[in-house]
Formats: structure tokens, C-alpha cells, sequence
């Protein structure tokens, strides 16, 4: 075989041409990883929101939160069911929650629609890692509400201290700014339940009930009252399933990713292919003397494919380097399914490493294909006589 | 233009090479018009509307808000508006799949008075408006689901507890640029089911309690007016006619309220954005690589050139518009293969109800094949100016 050390030093005098080549395929990489690195995050605020004990309830065939609804008399009796779990103080673990979605106006003058939440004390002990990171918790029945940092970034008025305004008689004033361990819900204003009520006029309604059942037996036996009973015309789905569900939201986004990532893999393949080219055919000669010296043609098209799949991780890795400070990054746009603002934290994780694992090794080979045929192909004689 | 034939000889000298740099850009540049058409062509058909002279009230809250549907027959008396209709999202179930087109409960008689830029049949278009369970679809939708004249339609109710089971009695045609996968119905056959679901709830039904999902809600109210110029002052005169009522207006043009499904998507544009940059950044190194690999094995001969009288300019200039032209194809083929791929296939139709419609506008494809220009005379300009540089005497002596 030929030595590894034949092809790093053949990129090292190259430096030029190889350095363009990873600068290009970095770029590349570099972009894809960040969009897989957004699907990633949505998937995981979507994953991390479900509890396994959770379950929610929703009207019969509505299918998100944003498009439930029922009335309070029903949610009352759900709050009473037998079999919920109680935290440390001994408060049971069901909150009421209704949502609104009323258009804010961002910093920059453009809108987007929000999601107001009304929430009940219980609410903060059914998200996973509820935490108030600025200020302080809302005081219910205060008009008040704490909102998530890509909100008090971005929105006029969502700042503590500031108020947010969606209409004379809708406005709150924020008073914190809490984080939810990258759930869903840290795309949200919430809100006292009673004062969502007041202002929207929906006194008497709520968009869903959030329970965490106390085992698995009780999990079992209060899916089947509610989803049995013929009263509550009501779904009571565990909190991972309904997520699963609106994983949809991010389908649009994986498969653009998607699409980008394998466009781009096409483009970095062939910049890798002409790179290789130019190797092949400046190093004819010295093709020529290996042969001559007795490396079998299978070295050479493996030496030759090892460079340009060195050459692609190089690239790769440099592009991955590049996301590294992005994880912090965390973008705000809409929701493909119902039109409401949801922010996306950056998240390095697997999904970013396979993409650019995969487009490094599918640009470094089939970009070093041919190339490396080419080499194998060459005529010993031929190749000598080359100038 | 003597030089024409030369440079195409340079450029096609070692064919695999331009070859895949061509590729390199083509399929750089086709993405590049996808993402941008997907961000832009919102405004692009936003601004098309501009003609028809028709503006969107909504509830000043947002889509979740009531417009209580008797203003229907208020704004229609208001000064300049010609019909007037309730346009009210539905959102429903089809086949088990969530809201896989757009569907809008609509008054019949008036709403293609409003929307007359597109055609039905005269007489599929009275066979709608007399069948209160009809429904009108467009030509797309149609196709997409192989939906004919007088097949059933059943809508499942996600948003409101009521089920439409409609039948199709029309289907609409028009341009590509507008949306030809609505699915209208009456306005009346909605909420009479929602009355029967608010009366049943006495008894212990379902009932769907936010204010706004209730009968007798218009979702939107959707205006023709009478011409261009009395618009404005519409939109003024409804939302200061609602300023103090219980449920305050937002009354815009088309043009605006299209624009504002644009402004939703934020960060993401900016994001998609970033992309686009590093796609051309990268391009250039590419191609600049490619560029500068022609160049060094053609020293002696741009030696020569110069030893023959060939001025520095001269050289500067082969060399640039070399790679102007490799790049240019490149982006001739993204650009242009992109914007004709996407008027021959539909995209809308695998996109699973996310896009009613997708093509390229002119002024992005040309605005792409701009920016391929850039990239070959970038690209070109280093290679260039160290071969017009370069010393007659090394060159000639230097062998390859």
C-alpha cells in the first residue's frame, strides 16, 4: 500500500489548490449542518415536551391545542379525576390552559402571530426544567406574564418592565423571562389563565387540560374514562404522542434541509472531482514510477480515492467547526400548521455530525471516482514518457 | 470579438474540467433560485394583486379574533366598495390528512365578483350557487386529488366541531400565479351546522366555546372596491367604524395582508439567506480554483501570447472572460433550468398543502444569472491579473 504520508504531503504542496478546495467544501458542509441544526432543535423541543405520565386533552377531532377547545365545566371535572399526580407541596399536577394567538409586533416593525398562553400554577410543573432566568414569576390575576428570550429579543415591549400590546383590551405587562429546557412551550407568552380569560372574552372556555397521571396504571385508567365517556366527547392523547403529531411542523424544514444538503453535496462533489483531476493529471509521471516500482493498480486507486476523501474531511471537519458557535443561536419564524411564531435553538447534535459525515464521504468519493480511474487506467509506458 | 473563438477553444481545452465547474455552479445556482423564489414569490404574487383593487379585513387581534358576520352588510354600504363576501377559514380534514389545501366558507353569489380574475363554467358556477352543500375548487386541487364535477367532498372539522359534507359543483381556472388550490364553500352551510352545535350544547354536546368559533363569526371579510383610488380611504373608514365596538378591525389591501404571511417567516429568511452567501462564496472558490488550475498549466503559452505583441490588457481580458463564460453557463443552466423545471413540474402539488403554488419570477432568475456573472469575473480576476503580470522570460522558460 501506498503510505498516507504520500498524499498528505502531495495536499501540503499543493497548499493553494487544497486549500480552496476545503475552503469551498467547508462553506458547503458548514451550511447544511446549520439548517440540520435547526430541524434538530425542533425536533427536539417537540421530543422533550412529552413527559411520558402526560397526558392531553383536547376536543374530539381537533388535532393541536391551537384548535381544541371546550368548555371549563367539562375541564373542571377532568381536574377532579382520581389517579393525578401531586408534587412535592402536595398540589395535584392538572392545569387548565387557553391559548390565544393575537399578531405582535417585532423590534423591527414586521409582525408575526403569538401564542398567549393562560396557564395555572400547575402548568410550570408540567414542562420539563421550568425555570425564571430574568426577573420574576407572574402574579395571577395581575395582568401580567413572563415570556421566553426569543420573544424578549425580538418583540417590541417584551422586554421586562415593557409592555406588550395586542389590542386595548389585550395587553400584558412582562414581568420575567422564563426558559423550558428547549420545549415547545419556550416559543410562548404565558399568561394567568384567568386574565387570558378576561381579555379574550372566553370566560368559560379552555383550549386544553395538561394532567400528569400519577403511575402507569393511573395513565391507563384516565385515558380510557375520558376517551370512553360519551359526556366528555373529549381526547385525552399522552403528551409524546401529540407531539409526534405536530412533528409535521418540522417536516417542511427537514425536507428543505434535506434537499439543500444533497444540492449542495452535487456542487462540493464536483469542485472535489476537478480538484482530484488537476492532481491525477499533474502527478502522471510519478503514477507512472509507482507502478513502475510494482504498487499494484488497486494502491494506486485506493491512494488516490484516500486523498479525496482526506481532502472532503477536511473540509467537512473545518465546516463543522464553523457551527460550533452557533449553539447558541436561536432563530424566530412561523409555523408551517398554524401560522404561529416558534423559535428554533440551534442544537449540535447527531443529526448535524451524519449530515456532514455523510456529505464529506459522498463529495470525497464520487468526487475522487474518476479521478482515481483515470490514474489507475494510465498506460505504465505512457505514463513514464509524460512530461 | 475576433478573440471569441480562441476563448471558447481555451475554455473548452480541457472539457471535464469546465465541465464540472459549470456543473458545480448550475446546481449551486439552481438551489439558490429555489430558496429565494420561496422567500420572495409571496411579495411576487402579493404585488400582482395590486390590479384588482381589494382589501382583507380582520379582527385586529389576529386570525384567532371574531368579526361578527352582520358587518358583512355594513361595509357593504361603506363608500367605493363594490361586493363584499365572509371569508372564513375552515382548515379541515381530508382523507385523515390535516388541512391539506386551503378551505373558505364564502358567500356564494358575490365571490367571484370579487375574485374575477378567475373563470368558471357559467353553468357549473349557477349549479354551485344553488346547491347549498357545493363547493367550488381549483383547477390544481382538482387534479391533485382527481376530483371531478359532482364527487363527493366530506371535510372533517378540526378547527370548529362541525363536519361539511360537500360535493363539488364547480371548479375555477386561472393564471399560474394565483392560487388554484382554494376549495370555496357557502358560507350559510357552515354556520347553520355550527348554530345546530351551539343549541345541542344545552343538552350536553360538544361546543365549540372560543368566542370567535361560534356561529355568526366571518373569519375575514374580503372587499372589492370600486378602483384603486378610494381603497385607502376604505380601510380607514372600516376600521374607524369598529375602533370602539367590542371587536376592533385591521383592515389592509390583499397586497398587504399577502405580505404579511411573508413577515412571519423572520430569522429563517435571514438564515436562508446566510446560505445563499456562503453558496456563493464557496462558488468562488470553486471556480477561482478552476481558473487559476487553467492558468497554470497555460504559462508558457501566455508567455508567448506576450512575446508576440499581446498587451497586458489584452490577456487580462481572454482570461476574464474565460471564466465569465464558464460561470455564466453554469448559471444559465441553474437559473433558467430551475425556472422552466419548476413551470413544468408543479411543485405545489408534492409540497403536501405547504405550497398552493411555486415557480421562479423573471426578476430572480435574472437577478441569479447576475450573480453568476459576479462569481466568473471574481472568480476570473486573481488568475487574470497574475497571468497579465506575469514575466515574459519565466514563462517561456518554465516547463509545465
Amino acid at each position: 500500500m501506498i503510505p498516507i504520508k504520500y498524499n498528505v504531503r502531495n495536499l501540503m504542496v499543493r497548499w493553494k489548490t487544497t486549500a480552496m478546495t476545503i475552503l469551498g467544501t467547508a462553506l458547503l458542509v458548514g451550511s447544511s449542518c446549520i439548517l440540520f441544526g435547526l430541524v434538530d432543535g425542533l425536533e427536539h423541543s417537540l421530543k422533550v415536551s412529552g413527559d411520558p405520565l402526560d397526558l392531553i386533552m383536547l376536543r374530539k377531532g381537533s388535532t393541536s391545542e391551537t384548535t381544541g377547545g371546550f368548555e371549563a365545566s367539562k375541564a373542571d371535572e377532568i381536574l377532579n379525576l382520581k389517579g393525578i399526580a401531586r408534587d412535592a407541596s402536595g398540589v395535584s399536577l392538572a392545569a387548565k390552559e387557553l391559548l390565544n394567538i393575537a399578531i405582535g409586533e417585532r423590534i423591527n416593525g414586521t409582525h408575526n402571530n403569538l401564542i398567549i398562553r393562560g396557564v395555572q400554577p400547575a402548568s410550570r410543573e408540567l414542562r420539563p426544567d421550568f425555570k425564571i432566568v430574568v426577573g420574576r414569576d407572574l402574579v395571577e390575576g395581575r395582568g401580567e406574564c413572563i415570556v421566553s428570550k426569543t420573544i424578549a429579543r425580538l418583540y417590541k415591549g417584551a422586554q421586562v418592565g415593557g409592555l406588550l400590546y395586542f389590542g386595548d383590551k389585550e395587553q400584558y405587562r412582562v414581568v420575567g423571562i422564563f426558559t423550558a429546557g428547549g420545549s415547545a412551550a419556550e416559543s410562548e407568552v404565558w399568561a394567568d389563565l384567568k386574565d387570558v380569560e378576561k381579555n379574550t372574552g372566553r370566560d368559560g372556555s379552555v383550549s386544553c387540560v395538561q394532567v400528569r397521571a400519577a403511575s402507569q396504571a393511573d395513565f391507563d385508567s384516565i385515558q380510557k374514562t375520558i376517551n370512553d365517556d360519551t359526556q366528555f366527547r373529549l381526547a385525552a392523547i399522552p403528551e409524546a404522542t401529540y407531539f409526534e403529531n405536530q412533528k409535521r411542523s418540522s417536516l417542511f424544514l427537514k425536507l428543505a434541509g434535506t434537499m439543500i444538503a444533497v444540492l449542495l453535496t452535487f456542487g462540493a462533489m464536483f469542485a472535489a472531482a476537478n480538484t482530484m483531476f488537476a492532481a491525477v493529471k499533474s502527478r502522471t509521471r510519478e503514477i507512472g514510477t509507482m507502478r513502475a516500482l510494482g504498487f499494484s493498480q488497486r494502491d494506486i486507486l485506493i491512494s488516490f480515492l484516500g486523498e479525496s476523501v482526506l481532502l472532503c474531511a477536511l473540509g467537512g471537519a473545518l465546516g463543522l467547526l464553523f457551527t460550533l458557535p452557533l449553539t447558541a443561536l436561536s432563530i424566530e419564524t412561523s409555523n408551517f400548521s398554524s401560522f404561529a411564531s416558534v423559535s428554533i435553538t440551534f442544537r449540535f447534535g447527531w443529526m448535524v455530525a451524519a449530515v456532514a459525515l455523510i456529505m464529506t464521504f459522498a463529495m470525497g468519493i464520487f468526487g475522487g471516482m474518476f479521478p482515481a480511474i483515470r490514474a489507475v487506467r494510465l498506460e505504465v509506458i505512457a505514463a513514464l514518457r509524460e512530461l | 470579438m475576433k478573440f471569441f473563438t480562441y476563448i471558447i477553444r481555451n475554455a473548452r481545452r480541457n472539457p471535464v474540467r469546465s465541465l464540472l465547474t459549470i456543473a458545480s455552479t448550475g446546481i449551486c445556482m439552481f438551489l439558490m433560485m429555489i430558496l429565494i423564489s420561496f422567500f420572495t414569490l409571496r411579495n411576487d404574487v402579493a404585488a400582482s394583486l395590486r390590479i384588482y383593487n381589494r382589501i382583507v379585513v380582520m379582527n385586529a387581534n389576529g386570525f384567532a379574533g371574531m368579526l361578527p358576520v352582520g358587518r358583512v352588510r355594513e361595509i357593504a354600504q361603506v363608500e367605493g366598495v363594490k361586493h363584499v363576501t365572509p371569508f372564513q377559514w375552515f382548515g379541515g380534514k381530508f382523507h385523515d390528512q390535516v388541512m391539506p389545501f386551503a378551505q373558505f366558507s364564502v358567500d356564494a353569489d358575490n365571490i367571484f365578483n370579487i375574485l374575477d380574475e378567475f373563470t368558471v363554467p357559467p353553468a357549473q358556477l349557477a349549479d354551485f350557487k344553488a346547491n347549498k352543500d357545493g363547493a367550488v375548487i381549483g383547477r390544481r386541487l382538482a387534479s391533485d386529488w382527481n376530483l371531478k364535477v359532482g364527487d363527493p367532498l366530506p371535510l372533517k372539522g378540526d378547527l370548529y366541531p362541525a363536519d361539511m359534507n360537500l360535493t363539488v359543483r364547480a371548479i375555477y381556472d386561472g393564471e399560474v400565479n394565483r392560487n388554484l388550490r382554494m376549495c370555496l364553500f357557502h358560507y350559510d352551510y357552515l354556520d347553520e351546522a355550527l348554530k345546530r352545535v351551539t343549541m345541542s350544547s344545552a343538552s350536553g354536546g360538544s361546543l365549540a366555546t372560543s368566542s370567535s368559533r361560534v356561529s355568526g363569526n366571518a373569519g375575514m371579510i374580503f372587499i372589492k372596491c370600486a378602483n384603486a383610488e378610494v381603497m385607502t380611504g376604505a380601510c380607514k373608514k372600516i376600521d374607524e367604524m369598529y375602533r370602539n365596538s367590542e371587536y376592533p378591525t385591521r383592515t389592509q389591501t390583499e397586497e398587504a395582508f399577502g405580505k404579511m404571511f411573508g413577515e412571519m417567516m423572520g430569522d429563517l429568511k435571514n438564515a436562508i439567506y446566510g446560505v445563499g452567501v456562503a453558496v456563493v462564496v464557496s462558488l468562488l472558490f470553486v471556480t477561482g480554483n478552476a481558473m487559476a488550475m487553467a492558468m497554470r498549466e497555460r504559462t508558457s503559452e501566455v508567455a508567448v501570447l506576450k512575446a508576440i505583441g499581446f498587451n497586458k490588457g489584452l490577456v487580462l481580458f481572454l482570461v476574464l472572460t474565460e471564466a465569465i463564460l464558464v460561470a455564466g453557463l453554469g448559471g444559465v443552466i441553474g437559473t433558467l433550468g430551475c425556472k422552466f423545471f419548476c413551470d413544468v413540474v408543479d411543485i405545489g402539488r408534492y409540497s403536501g398543502g405547504f405550497l398552493a403554488l411555486f415557480y421562479v419570477p423573471w426578476n430572480i432568475a435574472l437577478f441569479g444569472l447576475a450573480v453568476s456573472l459576479f462569481i466568473g469575473f471574481a472568480s476570473g480576476f486573481l488568475p487574470a491579473i497574475f497571468a497579465a503580470n506575469s514575466s515574459v522570460v519565466d514563462g517561456l522558460r518554465k516547463v509545465v
